[in-house]
């Protein structure tokens, strides 16, 4: 091998690195404030990215009607939640938050997507579709039990993408889709050509991590999701509710994911599950950090990208198992370190 | 379990091929198969509290050992079983020993990606026909006849499985099983009682990859055919679906749980379109949304939950074993009453610049009963944490009846006849208290995963439950062996934590605020209990908080704060000493128990 | 605990599924596909054809059922023993993997079902495969290359069976045509990025490619071999002749050669080739279900089934009712005896030791221009 050929192999390896870092971080982020190890975060990668190759053909996805549907139960859960707690003021502000606002994001999906508007558009169009599904995902299918052990919220996660990979199959099809880069600009350096989507990939990257950076240490709601990171019964006792947490993870988990997405459709060609593999890359990344540390996470990610490719130029049929087995010796230097955990819970 | 359940399982089963029609005899065949995986995961995740999602890859190395031997060199499939066997406990052994340490999340991801490994080693390698598998499969033969047609295959995998469902039952209710649920490495008392948790944790992981392995047997010669597909994550992950569902704490829900999702799987396919006109789409969804209600709505799964309502019968599964009486265990001789048992010398620990524990020194004699007090932070819990070997310590020397127990981790300890109690008591929920208290025995029997299963422990086990039965007599709980050690009130929970601690017959007992928590007339029944212990020669040292409980009971004390001795003396010494009534006073501690002792 | 009432429970839901069989003159077609998992968009496009089929042939009703197996040997055994056995099939179409397909077979030997596999398997006695097996297309590939004096080719396929089955043909005509196989590099559908495989091969300098995967995952290499400067041949197999992999692949494929079945290139047939009217009337129902496009090579596969059982048909009935035994084996040798039946893909003549039926006819050279598929003539 050459430094040519190592130095494009690295640069491929950092840019698929990158994608998993982003997941990578958001996983953590998930992990500190929930305990739930969200192996399902891919299929919002490959939700965002279909859709926006969708409004590329100037179709309206029609995962908009799974949010609507999800919208309409969520508000009817919250709404008869809140008349029984007699709190019929607030009836307004749910609907507002739970229904108006998504349905406003289906509606501008459905009325825009034939217009074909700017490429921006478009992927802002499908970042915010997948983002509405966040928290309702959160609200359904984990908040009901946010109490239960890891390994129950786990269970949840892996059937969570058996089910979000099902409408996958259902709303997108099969077939692959892949769209034009966002930036088509190459930019030689020497021996090596770096792609400007690769480029764009690890701004992103960079943009989010200190975005999250400021977020926790400089704004009140960042210092609350910290804190109930760190002890979720005390945030509790003085007032940061546990579902409130969760929802703005999960929130920002589907953001990030989704901006992912369009990402990643830029580069590679994307199917109704492509997510499962990325989003198992980025537990893998986020394990390296011990689900603990964002930077360990980004870093561990970055190495699960430059392995895989590595291991696919040298033996590319064992790709996979080259890149799954290289969990087990993180696994057990981790081991050295970690302490018997409190999970005390039966499955 | 029930015997009767039994027999009308292995009745349904000999009349089984003349009831159902064909196509259910080929889905009965795919359910056992299943069944035979999942009972697995009831031992391991359901009772040991371990997750792997790498049984389908075990399945695999079962199913492709016999192939390719019987394809390859013509060995006959019975011998290829044992062969299969081999190689899969030895993979085991070896996952077993890089995973198992893993706590918590862990355990499942490293499965998790062994399984997704191993499903592209067997797809690459030549030997094993690549991507394509293995066709032409010899069918087993037995006795002259070839078991070639499902319904020959359907007592085959029936027998197997209703034979590893016994052996499930079987080990579940012995002196390992106990070991197995006593919550492994997610508590410190398991290995405080003597349980060799490293040791029971690799021995499960195993005998359920050995179940997996005699599936993949069983699926070779039935299908004749194999191919990476069915070893590989999602098959994993469907076992572990069909767990959950049927309900991991129980080894009838392996079975429940298999057959509600093959055949529940088969039937929507052909229900759904009938619907909707689309095939294949929905039930992948179906089938994750129902798993998501059971956690929502059942969390234990379908059978333990229709358990609960069924009228649960006057008796449980022990009740039988207890009855006629055994021969009473061997205890250790008790020391002479005043001579120094346990010697303490200048005991250090620190966690980073914090002394928690800060050069302590006592003695406790034979026979006596010593309290350690002192304010909250003192020190107190670090101590009997340092003396069992729950931690290690930074410095000091520690001896008990002559012995060093420098080094020793808290299982050792615990061998030399130290037994604790916890703050909390720390009793297995889903146990009956007399499997609680016979927990304490378990370093009082030899037994394990094998004689369990086949029953060859019987003796013992008896010998075990009458020793349990005993302690709780002793402690006054007799008629209550059978309850669920969670449904009864904490001062009872506390009683049977003494049990659980009398029943491995020790020499010192150390307990953790036995009194906090109880209401008067229990702590009244609790002090005469402890004074009746002395009487019989039983050294105690506790801790405590209440004073009134301590100073009327004790012989002596030491106190403790901010990490070091302050005092030691007679209970009147201690009450009048000025540095002690500094310490609780000057205590930030505003509750400061001495108040009312003073 | 008394479980056995659970079980008995279970056993009686499991009895009241029973699913009544249709009357005597009936046929029942039954299918299993790999409609969910990794090969769906192949099992999609077959369950889409066969739900065009008609509901009469003649005077004969026909009930279809179609099961999904999403991918499990273990599923599409079931899926075949619920045909057989519930629904008391009298032909099994399926399925669509290799694997699956040869899984099956057994089961159809077993009942003395006739199989039409929609994979290329080695088919003899009940089992019939439809599909243009690996060596005849690889070998019309090969030709070329050695007609535009190729000496080095890289091998850059799935790492799947249908990969491993592509190889080892490739190797088997390349040698004699004087073509050196420089790589064997494989890639996984859902792969993100295909740099490294693509690097490999660009470092052979091969004078052109064999890219082997099937659908829209076949384009990604392409691209990035075009992204990298490649300036030689890439050849594809027909599991690409579809829209999808003209849409993902863009501007990358110009220029690339592919094989495929007449079916394939159905418009520009002469209207003498009588292909071309059976499969335009399969096409434009398809299509106007389905979108301009959308068939592909895998709905023709399952649609010549149908081509095949139409044209048995009269010849079994002439021995038996379906729904018996004698029913199944006459028509498993009237199919056996299928002469220049003529379906949407291809030309059938089966013989007792061909079960293929096919020939040189069934395949064609198509180059991608204009973001179409066009025979080279």
């Amino acid at each position: 091998m050459d430094t040519q050929i190592f130095s494009i192999l690295l640069e491929d390896g950092i840019a698929s690195g990158a994608i998993y870092a982003l997941l990578a971080l958001t996983m953590v982020l998930v992990f500190a404030t929930t305990r739930i190890l969200f192996v399902s975060q891919g299929e919002f990668v490959t939700f965002s990215g279909l859709s926006f190759a969708s409004f590329q053909l100037g179709i309206a996805p029609q995962i908009v009607w799974l949010l609507a549907v999800l919208a309409l139960v969520v508000t009817a859960l919250e709404v008869v939640s809140a008349l029984r707690l007699g709190q019929g003021k607030r009836v307004p502000w749910l609907v507002a938050i739970h229904l108006a606002l998504p349905l406003a994001v289906v509606g501008a999906c459905l009325w825009l997507a034939p217009l074909k508007p700017p490429v921006l558009v478009q992927a802002a169009l499908s970042v915010a579709l997948v983002t509405a599904l966040g928290p309702a995902v959160y609200r359904l299918a984990f908040e009901p039990v946010a109490n239960a052990s890891v390994r129950t919220l786990f269970v949840i996660a892996i059937a969570l993408h058996f089910i979000l990979q099902g409408f996958g199959l259902l709303f997108f099809g099969a077939e692959g889709y892949r769209v034009d880069p966002l930036i088509d600009l190459d930019v030689s350096l020497g021996a090596t050509v770096l792609k400007g989507q690769a480029m764009l990939v690890l701004a992103t990257l960079a943009v989010l991590t200190a975005a999250l950076y400021v977020f926790f240490e400089y704004t009140l709601l960042g210092k609350a999701l910290r804190a109930t990171a760190i002890n979720r019964i005390g945030a509790r006792i003085v007032g940061i509710k546990t579902p409130l947490a969760g929802r703005i993870a999960f929130t920002m988990s589907a953001f990030i994911g989704a901006i992912a997405g369009i990402l990643a459709v830029g580069s590679t060609t994307l199917y109704y599950d492509s997510g499962f593999l990325i989003g198992l890359k980025a537990v893998l990344g986020a394990i390296c950090g011990a689900m603990l540390s964002y930077p360990l996470a980004i870093a561990g990610a970055i190495g699960v990208g430059i392995l895989e490719t590595f291991s696919a130029f040298w033996v590319s049929a064992y790709t996979e198992a080259v890149v799954f087995s290289a969990l087990i010796p993180v696994l057990l230097w981790l081991s050295l370190y970690a302490m018997p955990s409190e999970e005390g819970q039966e499955l | 379990m029930s015997v009767r359940a039994l027999i009308v399982a292995a009745a349904l089963l000999l009349i089984g091929p003349w009831l159902l029609p064909p196509f259910y005899i080929t889905l009965a065949n795919y359910v056992g198969l299943a069944s035979i995986v999942v009972l697995g995961l009831v031992l391991l995740g359901g009772a040991g509290g371990l997750m792997s999602f790498g049984q389908a890859a075990f399945v695999g190395i079962g199913a492709y050992t016999t192939a390719y031997l019987s394809i390859a060199y013509n060995l006959s499939p019975w011998l290829s079983l044992f062969v299969g066997l081999a190689v899969t406990g030895g993979a085991a052994l070896l996952l077993g020993a890089l995973t198992l340490r893993l706590t918590g999340h862990y355990l499942p991801i490293g499965t998790l990606g062994w399984s997704v490994s191993i499903y592209y080693v067997f797809a690459n390698i030549e030997a094993l026909g690549k991507h394509d598998g293995l066709s032409d499969i010899p069918p087993l033969t037995a006795f002259g006849f070839s078991l070639q047609s499902s319904n020959a295959f359907f007592y085959l995998i029936w027998i197997v499985a209703l034979l590893a469902l016994v052996s499930i039952n079987n080990i579940l209710d012995s002196r390992f099983g106990r070991a197995v649920r006593s919550g492994g490495r997610t508590t410190p008392m398991a290995e405080a009682l003597g349980v060799n948790t490293a040791r029971v944790s690799m021995t499960i992981f195993i005998y359920c990859a050995l179940l997996a392995s005699v599936s993949g047997w069983l699926y070779a010669h039935f299908m004749r055919f194999v191919n990476p597909t069915p070893f590989g994550l999602g098959t994993s992950i469907e076992y572990f679906f069909m767990a959950v569902i049927g309900g991991a704490t129980s080894a009838w829900g392996a079975i429940v749980g298999a057959g509600f999702y093959i055949i529940g799987k088969q039937w929507l396919q052909t229900l759904i379109p009938a619907f909707t006109g689309r095939v294949g789409q929905y039930d992948v969804i179906v089938f994750g949304l129902i798993v998501i209600a059971i956690l929502h709505y059942a969390r234990q799964g379908l059978v333990p939950s229709l358990a609960l309502l069924l009228p649960r019968k006057a008796g449980g599964r022990v009740a039988h074993h207890v009855v006629g009486s055994a021969e009473p265990l061997a205890h250790r001789d008790k020391p002479q009453p005043g001579t120094k048992l346990l010697q303490i010398d200048r005991m250090e620990k620190r966690f980073g610049g914090l002394a928690a524990v800060n050069g302590v020194s006592f003695d406790i004699q034979a026979g006596e009963i010593m309290a350690l007090i002192g304010p909250n932070g003192a020190g107190k819990t670090t101590m009997f944490n340092l003396i069992t070997g729950v931690i290690p310590k930074t410095a000091g020397r520690i001896s008990f009846a002559g012995h060093s127990l420098d080094g020793l981790g808290s299982r050792q300890v615990m061998e030399r006849g130290i037994t604790r109690t916890f703050q909390h008591a720390l009793l297995r929920p889903h146990m009956s208290v007399l499997e609680n208290v016979a927990l304490g025995a378990h370093t009082r029997g030899r037994s394990g995963l094998i004689a369990a299963a086949l029953r060859l422990e019987r003796k013992e086990e008896a010998r075990l439950l009458a020793e349990a039965k005993k302690q709780l007599e002793r402690v006054g709980l007799g008629d209550q062996f059978d309850a669920a050690a969670d449904s009864l009130p904490l001062g009872k929970q506390r009683l049977i934590e003494i049990a659980r601690a009398l029943a491995s017959d020790p020499l010192l007992l150390l307990l953790d605020e036995p009194a906090a928590g109880l209401r008067y007339e229990e702590k009244v029944a609790l002090a005469k209990l402890l004074d009746n212990l002395r009487t019989e020669g039983m050294t105690l040292l506790l801790v405590e908080h209440d004073m009134d409980f301590v100073m009327n009971l004790v012989d002596r004390v030491v106190v403790m704060d901010f990490g070091e001795k302050i005092a030691e003396g007679k209970p009147d010494e201690i009450q009048t000493n000025p540095k002690v009534i500094e310490a609780y006073l000057g205590s930030v501690d505003e509750c400061s128990p001495l108040k009312h002792a003073v | 605990m008394e479980m056995h009432k659970l079980l008995i429970t279970a056993t009686a839901i499991a009895l009241s599924t029973l699913a009544a069989r249709a009357d005597e003159s009936t046929l029942t077609v039954g299918a299993t596909v790999t409609a969910t998992g990794p090969a769906a968009s192949l099992g999609i496009s077959e369950k889409n054809a066969i739900e065009l089929m008609p509901a009469k042939i003649g005077d004969t009703p026909v009930k279809y059922v179609i099961l999904d197996d999403g991918g499990d040997p273990g599923r599409a055994v079931r899926n075949a023993r619920q045909l057989v056995e519930e629904y008391k099939a009298d032909v099994i179409l399926g399925s669509t993997t290799i694997p699956n397909s040869i899984a099956i077979g057994d089961i159809a030997n077993q009942t003395k079902t006739p199989q039409i596999a929609l994979a290329p398997i080695p088919a003899s006695g009940f089992v019939f495969s439809l599909p243009q097996s690996a060596d005849l297309m690889v070998e019309g590939l090969v030709e070329h290359m050695k007609e535009n004096k190729v000496k080095t080719a890289a091998y850059l396929g799935f790492a799947d069976s249908l990969g491993d089955h592509n190889y080892a043909a490739f190797l088997k005509f390349a040698k004699p045509a004087g073509i050196d196989v420089v790589t064997n590099e494989r890639f996984g559908r859902n792969d993100t990025s295909v740099t490294a495989q693509v690097l490999r091969v660009m470092q052979a300098k091969p004078d052109a490619v064999f890219i082997s995967a099937s659908g829209t995952p076949a384009a990604l290499p392409q691209i990035e071999l075009k992204q990298r400067g490649y300036k030689g041949q890439s050849y594809f197999l027909h599991g690409v002749i579809n829209q999808p992999f003209l849409r993902v692949g863009g501007k990358a494929l110009e220029g690339t050669i592919a094989t495929a079945g007449p079916f394939s290139v159905a418009k520009e047939l002469k209207d003498s080739n009588p292909i071309k009217a059976h499969a335009l009337a399969m096409i434009e129902p398809y299509e106007a279900k389905h979108g301009a496009g959308s068939a592909n090579s895998f709905a023709a596969y399952a649609w010549d089934g149908y081509e095949l059982i139409k044209a048995a048909l009269p010849k079994a009935l002439a021995k038996a009712k379906p729904g018996t035994e004698a029913f199944r084996v006459a028509l498993k040798d009237a199919i056996e005896n299928s002469k220049d039946v003529v379906g949407a893909g291809a030309v059938y003549t089966m013989t007792a030791t061909n079960h293929n039926g096919l020939d040189g006819r069934a395949r064609v050279l198509v180059r991608i221009k204009d973001n179409g598929f066009h025979p080279i003539q």
